[in-house]
C-alpha cells in the first residue's frame, strides 16, 4: 500500500523551527554550551560518519564494522564534550577562538508523527584561530526535531561534512 | 650539506636546530634520503583483501596505489600516467578491473601493464611498445604479518632486517593471538601546519605532554591509572613503563601492566574481559614479559621514519608530507581479529572518541606541533636550538627486553634516538653508509622464554 504523501507541516511550525535552528547556531557562537545542551532531546543522537571518495562504479563493499565516525553521541557523550571544553585545560580554546555559524537552505518536512519534524539544512562554519588562519567548514545536516511543551530540541542530527582531508587542527566544535 | 646537517642535532646533548622543521633544503633531501630510502608503510591486507582491491596512498610526496593481484600477491605503482604524468586513480580505495587515465584514456591492468591505448594504430601506427609503458612500480614491496611496506630504494636492507627488534614489540599486535590483526572503518584524515618529525617525536617518546596538553580529555574519560601519569602533570611512576630505543631507529614506550591500554575508555570492561580470557594464550604464544606485562598495556610503537601504532589506544597512523611545513595525518583503528566483533566495535567507536577527527585527546596536539613548526621559521627561530634533554645517560639493558631502554614513559629518551636516525639517514650518501644496530638484542631463546 502506498504512503499517502504527507501534507507541509504549518507555518508557525517551519518558522519555530528555522528559528530553532538559528538560536541553536548563536548559542554555539557564543560558547553557551549549556544552553545548547538544553536544546537536546534526552535521547538526542549526533552523528558524523566518516567516508572515502570512491568511484561511483565501484562496487566494493562496505566494511563489516562501518566506516568509523567523527561523532557518534548520545546525550552523556556531548554532555562529557562540553565538560571537557569548559574543564579549563583545553588550551586551543584560551584565548576564544572567533566561530560564525551561517544556517542556510533550510527544509522543514512533516513525519508520521505530528510532534516531530524531518529537517534539511546547511551549516557553513566559519573559524579563526591563531592570528590569521581562518578555515570555512561547510556540513549538510538532516534532522529530526521534536516539539515537547513549548520548545523544539533536537532529537537527531546526521551530518555529512564536506571535506574528505579535514582541513584544521582539531574539531573543538559543533556542527 | 653533510657537514651542516652533522651540525643541526647532537643525540648526546639532546639538542635540535629548529632549522631541521622548516628549511625546504632540508625537506628536499628528506625526501629522497629518508623518504626515498626507507621502507615506509603502505597498506595493511585487512584493507585490500581481494584481488582487485586496492588503496591509494603516498610515499613521501608521491602518490601510490597499492593493488591486490590475482594470485593474492600485492603490487605497489606511482600513481602517474606513463604518458603525460597525470594521475590516474582519483578514489581513496575501491575494486578495479583496470585503472583508465582521464586524459587521454591510457588503461593500466592491475600489474600494472598498459592495457589500452586508444587510437593505437591509427595515431601511433602500431608502433608504440606497451611493455615499456607499464605503470612505474615500487622497487620492492614486502609484507610483515599483515603490514606491507614499500621502499623505492634496492640497495636496502630486508624488510625483516629493517624492522630488526621492533619486531618483538610489533609481535604484540600482530602476532599476539592466532587471528592476526586489522584495520578497521575508512581513512580519518587531517592537514596539519605541522613538520612532519613533530608528531613522531610527540607519539615516539614524549609522555611528557600527556598529563600536560590532554588534561582536558583525561579529566573527562580517564577510567584506569597510566603509570601515575595525572591530570595536570602533578604525578609520575617511573617503574611502571619502559623508553626503548636503539632499534634502527624505531622507538617503544610500553607501560608494564597488561591493561592500561584500555585507561582512556570509558567504560573499558568489555577489553579486560577479553584481555583475561586470553591472557594464557598470548603468554604461550610470547613468552611471560609481553603476554603478561606488556599486551593490554598502553603500547607506542614507531616505526622510523613515519608509522605509528598504539595497541591499547588502538590508533594506527601515518604521517604524509606535504612541504616542510604541512602533513597530511591519516588514522585507522586497530583490532585482533579474534577480538568479538562487539570488542571491535567499541575500539573503533573509542579510538574515533579519543583519537579521531574530533578526538578528545587528538584535537589538544595539532595546534601545538603546528605552533612548534611556525616558531621555527622566523630570522631569529631558525637559527636557535631546541631540546630533548631529559634524563640523559640514563639508560641501559633491562631483563627480557631488547633496546637501550630508560625507566618511565616520561622521558626524552627515544626522542633523542630519533634524530639519531634521521641524522644517519641524513648524512648517508647510500644505504652502506647507514648503520645498523639493535642494542641488547635477545637471543631467539631468551626472547621465547622472555
Amino acid at each position: 500500500m502506498l504512503d499517502r504523501p504527507l501534507a507541509p507541516p504549518p507555518v508557525e511550525v517551519i518558522v519555530a523551527v528555522t528559528q530553532a535552528l538559528h538560536r541553536e547556531a548563536r548559542l554555539l557562537d557564543n560558547e553557551d554550551l549549556d544552553g545548547w545542551l538544553a536544546m537536546l532531546g534526552k535521547d538526542v543522537s549526533y552523528r558524523l560518519e566518516l567516508k572515502s571518495r570512491r568511484f561511483r562504479a565501484d562496487r566494493s563493499p562496505p566494511f563489516p564494522l562501518g566506516p568509523g565516525v567523527i561523532f557518534n553521541e548520545d546525550l552523556g557523550r556531548l554532555k562529557m564534550r562540553v565538560d571537557r571544553l569548559k574543564s579549563g585545560f583545553v588550551w586551543a580554546e584560551d584565548p576564544p577562538n572567533y566561530i560564525r555559524r551561517a544556517v542556510s537552505n533550510v527544509e522543514v518536512l512533516a513525519t508520521r508523527a505530528d510532534n516531530e519534524v524531518r529537517v534539511h539544512s546547511v551549516l557553513g562554519m566559519h573559524r579563526n584561530r591563531i592570528d590569521g588562519t581562518t578555515r570555512l567548514l561547510t556540513a549538510g545536516r538532516t534532522d529530526l526535531w521534536r516539539s515537547e511543551g513549548s520548545a523544539w530540541l533536537l532529537a537527531a542530527r546526521e551530518i555529512v561534512l564536506d571535506h574528505s582531508v579535514l582541513p584544521d587542527s582539531n574539531l573543538n566544535a559543533f556542527f | 650539506m653533510n657537514d651542516n646537517i652533522a651540525d643541526l642535532v647532537d643525540s648526546r646533548t639532546g639538542r635540535q636546530s629548529r632549522s631541521i622543521y622548516a628549511s625546504e633544503d632540508i625537506y628536499r633531501q628528506e625526501l629522497e634520503r629518508i623518504f626515498g630510502r626507507c621502507w615506509l608503510f603502505l597498506v595493511h591486507t585487512s584493507q585490500i583483501p581481494k584481488p582487485g582491491d586496492y588503496f591509494r596512498t603516498f610515499m613521501g610526496e608521491d602518490d601510490v596505489i597499492v593493488i591486490r593481484q590475482k594470485d593474492g600477491s600485492i603490487k605497489a605503482f606511482l600513481n602517474s600516467c606513463t604518458h603525460r604524468g597525470n594521475r590516474i586513480c582519483r578514489a581513496d580505495r575501491g575494486n578495479a578491473r583496470a585503472f583508465t587515465c582521464n586524459y587521454h584514456g591510457w588503461s593500466f591492468s592491475p600489474d600494472g601493464a598498459l592495457a589500452g591505448v586508444p587510437l593505437e594504430s591509427e595515431a601511433y601506427f602500431g608502433e608504440l611498445d606497451r611493455t615499456k609503458f607499464g605503470l612505474i612500480p615500487v622497487t620492492k614491496v614486502a609484507e610483515y604479518k599483515g603490514l606491507v611496506f614499500g621502499c623505492w630504494d634496492a640497495n636496502s636492507p630486508s624488510l625483516d632486517d629493517y624492522l630488526g627488534d621492533a619486531k618483538f614489540f610489533l609481535d604484540v599486535w600482530l602476532d599476539a593471538m592466532p587471528g592476526g590483526s586489522a584495520l578497521l572503518g575508512e581513512t580519518q584524515k587531517m592537514v596539519l601546519g605541522t613538520n612532519w618529525k613533530l608528531p613522531v617525536e610527540n607519539v615516539c617518546g614524549d609522555g611528557y605532554h600527556l598529563g600536560w596538553a590532554h588534561a582536558g580529555a583525561m579529566a573527562a574519560v580517564q577510567s584506569m591509572d597510566l603509570t601515575g601519569l595525572s591530570v595536570g602533570n602533578s604525578g609520575v611512576d617511573l617503574d611502571g613503563g619502559l623508553s626503548v630505543a636503539g632499534m634502527n631507529g624505531h622507538m617503544v614506550l610500553s607501560a608494564l601492566d597488561g591493561v592500561s591500554g584500555y585507561a582512556f575508555y570509558p567504560d573499558p570492561k568489555p577489553i579486560l574481559e577479553y584481555l583475561e580470557a586470553n591472557r594464557q594464550t598470548v603468554i604461550d604464544r610470547l613468552g611471560e614479559v609481553r603476554g603478561r606485562q606488556v599486551w593490554g598495556a598502553q603500547v607506542n610503537i614507531t616505526i622510523f621514519p613515519n608509522l605509528q601504532l598504539l595497541p591499547g589506544l588502538n590508533w594506527f597512523r601515518v604521517y604524509h608530507p606535504k612541504g616542510p611545513t604541512q602533513i597530511e595525518q591519516w588514522t585507522w583503528a586497530m583490532a585482533e581479529n579474534d577480538m568479538p566483533e562487539a570488542v571491535k566495535a567499541q575500539i573503533l567507536e573509542n579510538q574515533c572518541l579519543t583519537f579521531g577527527l574530533a578526538g578528545l585527546f587528538d584535537n589538544d596536539d595539532g595546534d601545538n606541533l603546528t605552533a612548534c613548526t611556525e616558531q621555527s621559521r622566523g630570522w631569529r627561530t631558525a637559527q636557535m636550538d631546541v631540546y630533548t634533554n631529559m634524563a640523559l645517560g640514563r639508560s641501559g639493558k633491562r631483563e627480557g627486553f631488547p633496546g637501550d631502554i630508560a625507566s618511565g614513559l616520561v622521558s626524552e629518551h627515544n626522542q633523542r634516538y630519533f634524530y639519531r636516525r634521521w641524522q644517519e639517514h641524513m648524512m648517508a650518501e647510500t644505504w652502506a653508509e647507514v648503520p645498523t644496530y639493535n642494542i641488547n638484542s635477545l637471543t631467539d631463546e631468551e626472547a621465547e622464554h622472555a
